[in-house]
């Protein structure tokens, strides 16, 4: 699967405002529920804060990828959140996390979710990736970054 | 001289292009007279890798390997359904581990003529391609492989078969 066909820039939020971890899921959240009519966005965040429970998902370099399985979307969606002050998210070096991607999928559809995931850690490793979607102006950058790393061409 | 694709190992993962495959290695199995058996591999490498970075925790690996599994029986008895539209019967194989040497190791002691795979997915770099496992497929098993792409042609040759 590629990952632009599961993001779309109205999936993108540049400038978050949130200040800490809940406010982080919750704005995220909110962002995939504007392009979602059928998601449930309380349920959502049951399922991605219970997962959070179980441990943090703020990876090293400033980036986090929480995520849940809940029947509460039809497929998988994907956003994706750049916060330029930061968020301690409780991540492994204990760094504040910049770089968001939120996924969630149904339950009955665990193949996809595992590709995304293993293929976003896989990207937020390269730093020049971190980097542009950092500094990117518009979330149609974000997109267009995903997709030559996709292609092999960044 | 004996059928030069009497037995095609069909490799899936539930991806659209596998799918493609099964449909083309289905038609092959009509038209040559071949024993068809479809595998899938549930990735415990790429569980265990994310477990690694800590992206999964522990349970939740349990968790998506159950799914994984559930997925896998799912993607095999569709193409058993592909096969009995076509008076083909098809077996189904499920494994556990590292998909490249599962299929490898399968293909080497069914003794495969042909092993049947979808298209090969996109590798962030040459160097790099832990998740591609098409790729590294491709370069383990040492029977001849087909990489199945075109989509429409080939659901046109399944439908006429």
């Amino acid at each position: 699967m590629k990952l632009t066909d599961a993001i779309g820039p109205e999936n993108v939020k540049l400038d978050m405002e949130a200040t800490d971890k809940r406010e982080a899921i919750e704005e995220l959240i909110e962002l995939m529920a504007e392009s979602c009519e059928r998601c449930d966005a309380d349920t959502i965040l049951e399922a991605v804060l219970a997962r959070e429970r179980d441990g943090s998902t703020g990876l090293e370099k400033g980036v986090a990828i929480p995520h849940a399985k809940c029947d509460a979307v039809a497929r998988l969606r994907i956003v994706v959140g750049v916060s330029h002050d930061g968020v301690d998210f409780e991540s492994l070096d204990g760094k504040p996390s910049h770089l968001f991607f939120l996924l969630v999928a149904p339950t009955g559809e665990s193949g996809p979710h595992v590709q995304a995931i293993a293929k976003i850690v896989k990207m937020i490793k390269l730093d020049r990736f971190r980097e542009r979607l950092i500094k990117a102006k518009r979330p149609e950058d974000v997109i267009e970054t995903i997709e030559r790393v996709e292609n092999g061409e960044a | 001289m004996s059928n030069p694709l009497g037995n095609i190992l069909l490799y899936i993962d539930g991806s659209e292009s596998s799918i493609t495959a099964a449909q083309l290695a289905i038609t092959m199995a009509k038209t040559y007279q071949s024993v068809l058996r479809v595998m899938y591999v549930v990735n415990e490498n790429l569980l265990a890798e994310l477990l690694k970075a800590r992206v999964f925790v522990q349970m939740e690996k349990m968790d998506y390997e159950r799914d994984l599994e559930e997925d896998g029986k799912r993607y095999l008895n569709y193409v058993v359904k592909l096969g009995d539209r076509k008076g083909i019967k098809v077996e189904t194989v499920l494994r556990k581990g590292v998909v490249h040497e599962e299929v490898a190791h399968e293909a080497e002691q069914w003794g495969a003529d042909l092993l049947v795979q979808g298209e090969l997915g996109e590798v962030l770099s040459l160097r790099d391609s832990f998740y591609e496992e098409g790729e590294r497929i491709l370069r383990k098993v040492k029977c001849p492989v087909m990489v199945v792409r075109g989509r429409e042609r080939i659901e046109r040759m399944y439908e006429e078969a």
